[in-house]
């Protein structure tokens, strides 16, 4: 039942990031990607239900969970900021995202069908594991508004100005914004996930995982405290949030 | 009964003849009656603006109706050649959904002419001088005119330098109501330029022109305030868009003053425009990150791109208006 929840909510994102880029190319915008990405979210809610009632924990024992867990977050973060900036073209760069996430998950091995059961949870390590996610759905879609940004900025530079992206993507400013809010909040969900990481017990391989996640909050920081107090180029931030976002999925694949 | 269309507009007539037709918007209502009594017909609007003064009529017979209309609009255009044209029947409906669609307009597919139509036709439907026929037509013509303008991209796009601007500028900083425009020279183009940006909320204006008087003199017409000349460079640091437009034969923003402010401006996006002939910024400037650079060539290019794109757009709308026309159902049948 939990893998049909996950490939309907595949499905429907796929559906909504390809009809927002048709109707893009016709120099529109779709009105109605934020109601596909809602429908995305139901399933995806279904999809946590059924597999969280398996596990009787919060769904984030492997690889592919996690994967859908943060499809999960990005989608969250996207609805709660993109009708409000309205910058709802983000939906339109989201769902190819979600799907990449999610078809990962698909992948014969990535989801068992009869997981485990949970038996020894703890306060920090279920607060670790689902702050830590929910973090980088806010980072990925920091970076999402990122690459926004650097197809505006190009198209802004090389006078690149006809297309109907050009039109419909927001404002060089808004996105900025956007971009710097989105990382503010996902370094404070960042910050919680990390201190309970620390606080939770840890086995040996935990070690490591724990100073992969130390060295990408730290990356992080340094890039919104240079935005802050000395200056960033729009480029120069969105690249960084971009690569930041990149390096830490290669970093948590491997370790 | 007959529907005609008697007008002059700004292909048909200079403005000094256009003028001697003009209606003021509060005489709309009076004009349509007095249209009533001149054509000896039952329904009337005068539609009024800069560019045109039209008059549409419902008559039992169209070539009368025309020609008591013509007898007494006579003498207005005395010591000039026919400045009307005139269309009837389906024709009139036709030419009515052009003028409210924006395609018969100077500027094609502006939008300004939808009001001023609607406008028009409010003034002679409360003078009474309006009934069922026109009632039909000009309701039908507003909502092709809405569709026309939903369904194609015939206002997409700035048609002027100015407007071609603030279109970047909003693109770059969203709303203007936060961004402060610098304006370097006081000539024409410049003065445009800025106006265009300060009809659209920019927060401040800052004119710095080689005579001072001049700059005083801008800077005041725009709200704004004048600096030296020499003191630019000064003011580049809290600014975000400039306008540069002066005299100078040779480049006056370098490379190397804009790169000293970077810091200072904590690397923020800069939006500018140099419409001088010869260029007052140097090229370079472009490939400063933050900085958006557009000399006239571009923003000229811009401007008849969407020139082009809007002429692009005329069959589709008329393909609208066609079929709109159709389900109007009025049994019209077409005019000579």
């Amino acid at each position: 039942m939990d893998r049909w929840f996950l490939i309907a909510s595949t499905l429907l994102a796929a559906v909504a990031g390809l009809r927002g880029l048709l109707i893009l190319r016709h120099g529109n915008m779709s009105r109605w990607t934020v109601f596909w990405m809602i429908a995305v979210m139901a399933c995806q809610m279904g999809y946590l239900a059924v597999r969280g009632e398996m596990r009787g924990a919060c769904p984030l024992r492997s690889i592919g969970e996690i994967s859908v867990f943060l499809a999960w977050s990005l989608t969250l973060f996207y609805l709660l900021v993109g009708p409000v900036y309205r910058i709802s073209l983000l939906g339109v760069f989201t769902a190819p995202v979600v799907v990449i996430f999610q078809g990962f998950a698909l992948l014969p091995g990535r989801l068992v069908s009869n997981p485990e059961k949970v038996m020894n949870t703890t306060f920090w390590g279920e607060t670790h594991s689902a702050m830590s996610v929910l973090a980088y759905g806010a980072l990925a879609l920091a970076a999402v508004a990122g690459v926004m940004f650097l197809v505006l900025d190009k198209q802004l530079k090389e006078h690149h100005l006809k297309s109907g992206l050009f039109r419909n993507l927001p404002p060089v400013r808004e996105l900025l914004v956007s971009l710097e809010r989105l990382l503010w909040l996902g370094m404070v969900l960042l910050t919680v996930g990390v201190i309970a990481g620390v606080l939770m017990p840890l086995g040996e391989d935990a070690i490591a995982h724990l100073i992969a996640a130390v060295g990408v909050w730290l990356g992080y920081l340094v890039l919104m405290v240079t935005k802050r107090v000395r200056g960033i180029t729009g480029r120069r931030f969105a690249l960084g949030a971009v690569a930041l976002f990149v390096l830490s999925l290669g970093v948590f694949a491997f370790v | 009964m007959e529907l005609v269309c008697l007008g002059v507009n700004h292909k048909t007539a200079p403005v000094e003849v256009r003028e001697r037709f003009a209606v003021g918007t509060t005489k709309l209502g009076e004009a349509a009656q007095h249209l009533l009594e001149m054509a000896g017909a039952p329904e009337g609007v005068v539609v009024s603006t800069c560019n045109r003064t039209e008059f549409y009529l419902v008559a039992e017979n169209a070539s009368v109706a025309l020609t008591n209309l013509q007898h007494s609009l006579a003498e207005k255009v005395h010591g000039h050649e026919e400045p009307f044209y005139h269309y009837q029947q389906r024709d009139a409906a036709r030419h009515l959904c052009k003028v409210v669609s924006g395609l018969d307009s100077m500027l094609l597919g502006e939008t300004e002419i939808f009001g001023q139509v609607k406008q028009a036709y409010q003034a002679a439907h409360e003078a009474g001088a309006t009934g069922s026929i026109l009632n039909k037509l000009f309701q039908k013509a507003f909502s092709v005119g809405k569709k026309v303008r939903t369904q194609t991209s015939i206002q997409e796009g700035s048609t002027s330098i100015g407007n071609v601007a603030v279109e970047l500028a909003e693109k770059i900083f969203g709303h203007l109501k936060d961004s402060e425009v610098m304006v370097l020279g006081a000539g024409e183009m410049s003065r445009l330029t800025a106006q265009a940006l300060v009809s659209r909320g920019a927060k401040s204006i800052i004119v710095a022109n080689r005579t001072h008087d001049r700059a005083v003199e801008l800077a005041d017409e725009m709200g704004g305030r004048a600096v030296r000349f020499d003191e630019w460079l000064v003011e580049l640091k809290n600014v975000d868009v400039v306008i540069s437009s002066t005299g100078a034969p040779h480049t006056i923003i370098h490379r190397d003053e804009v790169e000293s402010l970077r810091r200072a401006r904590k690397y923020r996006p800069l939006f500018m425009i140099d419409i001088a002939v010869p260029r007052d910024i140097e090229h370079s400037v472009g490939e400063i990150e933050e900085v958006y650079l557009y000399d006239i060539d571009a923003l000229e290019q811009l401007a008849e791109e969407a020139k082009v794109r809007r002429v692009n757009q005329i069959v589709e709308c008329e393909k609208i208006i066609e079929e709109e026309l159709e389900k109007l159902g009025l049994t019209f049948t077409s005019s000579q």
